[in-house]
């Protein structure tokens, strides 16, 4: 990076101390908390109630991981929590890319009326109809079932809204081309709108799947069953069962945000790039 | 992931300036409006999946939110019309008044964080800065993590006898104390741990904001002769001000709904669960735990309708320090 | 721009792969059912709900046999962590999903029976062999709904070393509540952390115990009035408050913290009022397992102790109630006392089948619990026992952390749960 442009020795100004100190500091703090987590998490409960504590462990206590194991079922919930992230994505990169479409590009009567109402959605807090989807669950005989998981998450008025500015901003004249050469809609959605309008399904996929990923109060509620529950709940499930051992706490936390932490190293700009962009589109 | 923890993203963009994309009908000149008669049976194909899910799942449950508002749940199921019962005694609770204390504070606690943010922002935007996209990355870990999971942490962190906390602050000298457990401190130090999941998440749109200022603006203030930090408060702030607002509104909403952190970190059987239980953890303590249902939705219904007040008030005080380009 | 390149082609098909795999998943999911379900050709599979991982592997055993001599019959085990068990059972019983048969406590009991959830035991019952306050437990308008799987009883374990360190004589039987804080105080030393005891803000382990001893009771026998208000109940709660005020037991924040019983296993704890459950947990922690160990609870006016226990009950719109009433008393018969004893989880609670789990952990003496029976109490309960524990984890707390003084938290909670209990009366 700019580090090896040796020739222009840029001279180290105070305000640039002053500034790197200040991020070091925050960078510290933000993930600091998880260090600690995982150096905790090797140590015996003993040694972690030390005071004043060590920070390193004597020992490295691997079978915290396996106490998270018989404490919950891991494999079962990480599963869950897959299917879960993945079917919601899934369905409303399709669902919401169609309904998007159609805001930007077809006209109808009626269409300003429907996108207010979906608008009006964004404004309802989640809380207030959970209630009547656990019912609508139970009346449907899905309660504690995967589907009951992810169904109602396949659905968003945000990610249509989101995709309809990035499908705004396209020009019409791509359009115009593939129609002119005899395209009913569901081509051109396919074939010329969905690819030009990736930034915007990244972002929304990013954003849907690491939402899903760590949702907690419907999943808490729907599912009844350690197996059929998804990580975020088995975490808090976790909790009650360990109270206050938290070496093998730890342990669990840190399983189960690995998969979320790995996606996010690996697509990091991605991710932070998406976020920009509901900011700045939105 | 905006706002404290656990809200759905929808919210995010319902606030942001509709104006700006939403007036004109998009691209198409108005001569050509004639509607296709097939546009009307393309367009149902598109919107069905979603128009459906949501009416099925999102609008129609609103209306039996607000019907079962006016019901008694019995223990087991089956309900019966009790009027506005529930709501007389919403009034009448004195844990209702004190959920909706703790979740004002939690909010303004909240917003504290948004000046750090916008800090933050601004020294990363800085054009040449160095090591970026680390302290990026690092500072988004803990939005990206999961509320339980950053709950657990900070519940060890804070423990009064063994945490980390207590721990470094009686190097310096500091009063320690059960911070989670002790009715004084649990709020804040569950709100600071708000703060904590939403920096980043702040951050990167305001430095989103901060990038599109054309550094022209910086440069003619410069040859005036004008101060580093003059130019902040002239320049930075007055330009971002489309998302500091969209920032401020997500954190607003968000920390309405806490509820995620409350109910992790704090237990049942805390001693400083009456000053941390939130709206939304006494709409689950009730709807849930109680099986009271009918109370619950009429609770959830008026949450609804804090949110959409306090939203319409923003939108109506953004005239005021909001600049548009 | 607008190429159909492979790698385009590729996302969308990716894309429709994943659109059809939900779209399984989704019908799959349809399909299935949860709760019991009944096979073809007479095959009954029955679902068993319970809460305690540790019991699983007996539970299961038990299942076994029974499904030896009742070839057609398969039960399957639903575990729910205690924390969501009531929480979920209430509402899936409400909606018709509940398990076949299920574990209930006492506490609960009456809310599920009166509600018409619960299927009354049919056929010939003998309940002589179980302790007589636990059967009645399980019992409404002359109809038996469960019979006992096992009982509890709270004694006091102490830590072994720190009594030799302290040079304090171990407790035994003899020791009053004037001996129990003497020894408490001469056990507290703060440079170290450690405490006499642990001031529980629990009733079973804790502060019912010593309403009993003081001649107190929670609630009155006809099910209608507090017992808080009265002056031995009082006497009862001051009795933990001082422990606290006095600085013997950690105060109320701390323990919220750090669970006391993992204080006890750091050896910070002298002391430590526990029910004949934790002797699983004391028995397998390294340093409880060698330093531990248990007595009798100390006398106060009188000597008391709680005592519980589980019964096994059927779930009243089972789709196979016969077969479950069936596998629910077989789960109260002797055969599957001695499995569940020989495990040492737990006391079993058909007379007789006890020694295996006094034997399970040697190195304590286990029989105090049992010892303890003839002036055990039953675990005070009622309709809607929910609702004025909620009052007492309330209200209590004030008292336990000094902010309310104990009288007055005493004869609030009694106001208070007076008017819970009378509400049951309708």
């Amino acid at each position: 990076m700019s580090s090896l442009v040796a020739a222009r020795r840029r001279p180290v100004r105070p305000a640039s101390i002053v500034a790197h100190t200040v991020l070091v500091a925050a960078a510290v703090v933000a993930a600091g908390p998880f260090l600690w987590e995982a150096l905790t998490s090797f140590k015996s409960l003993g040694e972690s109630t030390q005071v004043p504590p060590t920070w390193l462990p004597s020992t490295w206590h691997a079978g915290n991981y396996g106490d998270v194991f018989d404490g919950v079922p891991l494999w079962d919930q990480l599963a869950n929590s897959v299917i879960n992230a993945v079917a919601r994505t899934a369905g409303q990169l399709l669902f919401c890319s169609m309904a998007a479409y159609a805001f930007a590009r077809i006209e109808f009567p009626g269409r300003k009326l429907l996108f207010g109402l979906f608008l009006s959605v964004l404004l309802v807090p989640t809380q207030l109809l959970v209630i009547p989807q656990y019912q609508i669950m139970q009346d449907l005989g899905l309660l504690n079932t995967l589907p009951a998981l992810f169904l109602p998450g396949m659905f968003s008025a945000f990610g249509t809204f989101l995709l309809r500015q990035f499908f705004l901003a396209l020009p019409a004249e791509l359009e115009e081309a593939a129609r002119i050469d005899g395209a009913n809609p569901l081509r051109i959605y396919w074939s010329v709108m969905l690819p030009l309008a990736r930034p915007g399904l990244v972002a929304l996929g990013i954003l849907t799947f690491i939402w899903s990923w760590n949702d907690l109060l419907w999943p808490l509620i729907v599912n009844t069953d350690a197996e059929k529950m998804t990580l975020s709940v088995g975490l808090a499930s976790l909790q009650g069962q360990f109270a206050t051992n938290y070496p093998v706490l730890m342990a669990g936390s840190l399983l189960a945000t690995l998969p979320v932490l790995i996606v996010f190293v690996i697509m990091q700009r991605r991710v932070i790039e998406g976020i920009a962009l509901t900011g700045s589109k939105g | 992931m905006p706002g404290p923890v656990g809200t759905a993203p929808r919210h995010a963009v319902a606030v942001s300036p509709p104006p700006a994309t939403e007036a004109p009908a998009p691209a198409r000149p108005r001569r050509r409006r004639r509607y296709r008669p097939a546009a009307l049976g393309w367009a149902a194909f598109f919107l069905a999946p979603t128009t459906l899910g949501l009416g099925f799942f999102y609008m129609w449950p609103v209306v039996q939110t607000v019907y079962f508002s006016f019901t008694k749940w019995g223990p087991f199921g089956g309900h019966q019309w009790t009027g506005l019962d529930n709501y007389r005694a919403i009034v009448r609770d004195e844990t209702v008044l004190s959920a909706l204390r703790n979740t004002v504070y939690f909010t303004l606690l909240g917003l504290a964080g948004i000046p750090i943010s916008i800090v933050l922002a601004a020294l990363l935007a800085r054009k040449g800065r160095r090591g970026v996209t680390a302290y990026r990355a690092l500072l988004f870990l803990p939005v990206v993590t999961m509320p339980a999971a950053v709950a657990i942490v900070w519940r060890w962190l804070y423990n009064g006898d063994y945490g980390l906390v207590n721990e470094l602050l009686s190097h310096v000298g500091a009063h320690r104390t059960y911070w989670v457990s002790d009715p004084n401190t649990a709020l804040v130090a569950v709100a600071l741990v708000g703060i904590w999941t939403t920096v980043g998440y702040n951050m990167v749109i305001l430095m989103a904001g901060m990038e599109a200022i054309p550094r022209h603006y910086y440069e003619a203030a410069e040859m005036d002769g004008a101060t580093g930090v003059r130019q902040f408060f002239a320049i930075t702030v007055p330009l971002i001000s489309p998302s500091l607002f969209f920032v401020t509104v997500l954190s607003i909403i968000g920390s309405l709904q806490t509820f995620d952190l409350v109910y992790v970190m704090i237990g049942r059987t805390n001693p400083a669960l009456p000053q941390t239980r939130t709206v939304v953890y006494l709409f689950y303590q009730k709807a849930f735990i109680e099986n009271d249902r009918g109370y619950a939705a009429a609770l959830a219904f008026l949450l609804l309708l804090l949110i959409v007040i306090v939203t319409a008030a923003q939108f109506r005080l953004q005239k005021r320090w909001v600049h548009y380009e | 721009m607008v190429t159909r390149s492979g790698r385009r082609a590729g996302t969308r098909l990716a894309t429709l792969a994943v659109g059809v795999a939900v779209a399984a998943t989704l019908l799959l999911g349809a399909c299935s059912s949860s709760g019991s379900s009944s096979g073809s050709g007479g095959k009954v599979t029955l679902s068993y709900g319970l809460w305690d991982k540790n019991q699983v592997p007996a539970m299961k055993r038990i299942a076994a046999a029974y499904h030896a001599t009742h070839r057609n019959v398969t039960v399957n085990v639903q575990l729910t962590p205690y924390d969501d068990y009531f929480t979920k059972l209430q509402t899936a019983a409400g909606g018709g999903e509940a398990p076949d048969v299920f574990w209930m406590n006492g506490p609960n009991f009456q809310l599920y029976a009166s509600n018409g959830v619960l299927a009354p035991l049919t056929g010939t019952l003998d309940t002589k062999p179980y302790p007589a306050s636990l059967v009645k437990l399980y019992q409404l308008d002359g109809k038996q709904y469960g019979l006992p799987k096992d009982f509890d009883t709270v004694g006091l374990w102490y830590d072994k070393k720190l009594f030799d360190a302290a040079h304090v004589k171990y407790p035994d039987a003899s020791w009053t509540w004037p001996t129990f804080v003497d020894a408490a105080r001469k056990l507290t030393v703060p440079a170290k952390g450690q405490y006499g005891t642990a001031a529980l803000l629990t009733g079973q382990e804790g502060m019912y115990n010593t309403i009993f001893q003081a001649g107190g009771y929670v609630v009155s026998p006809d099910g209608k009035h507090s017992g808080y208000g009265t002056p031995q109940a009082i006497q009862g709660l001051k009795f933990w408050t001082d422990l606290i005020q006095q600085k013997l037991s950690p105060g109320q924040q701390q323990m919220t913290d750090t669970a006391p019983y993992q204080m006890f296993e750091a050896g910070k704890i002298a002391m430590y009022w526990g029910g004949s459950w934790d002797a699983v947990e004391f028995g397998n922690n390294p340093l409880t397992k060698t330093q531990a160990d248990v007595t009798v609870l100390p006398q106060g006016a009188k000597r008391a102790t709680v005592i519980h226990g589980l019964a096994n009950v059927v779930f009243n719109r089972s789709k196979h109630k016969a077969q479950a009433i069936d596998f629910a008393k077989f789960l109260g018969s002797k055969q599957a006392a001695q499995i569940e004893g020989s495990t040492g989880t737990v006391i079993p609670a058909y007379a007789g089948t006890q020694q295996a789990w006094i034997k399970s952990h040697p190195q304590f003496h286990l029989q105090s619990f049992l010892d303890e029976l003839p002036y055990a109490q039953p675990l005070p309960v009622s309709a809607n026992t929910a609702a004025w524990n909620t009052l007492e984890a309330d209200i209590l707390t004030k008292a336990w952390t000094g902010s309310t003084p104990v009288d007055q938290a005493a004869n609030n909670q009694a106001q208070k749960m007076d008017g819970v209990l009378a509400k049951e009366g309708k």
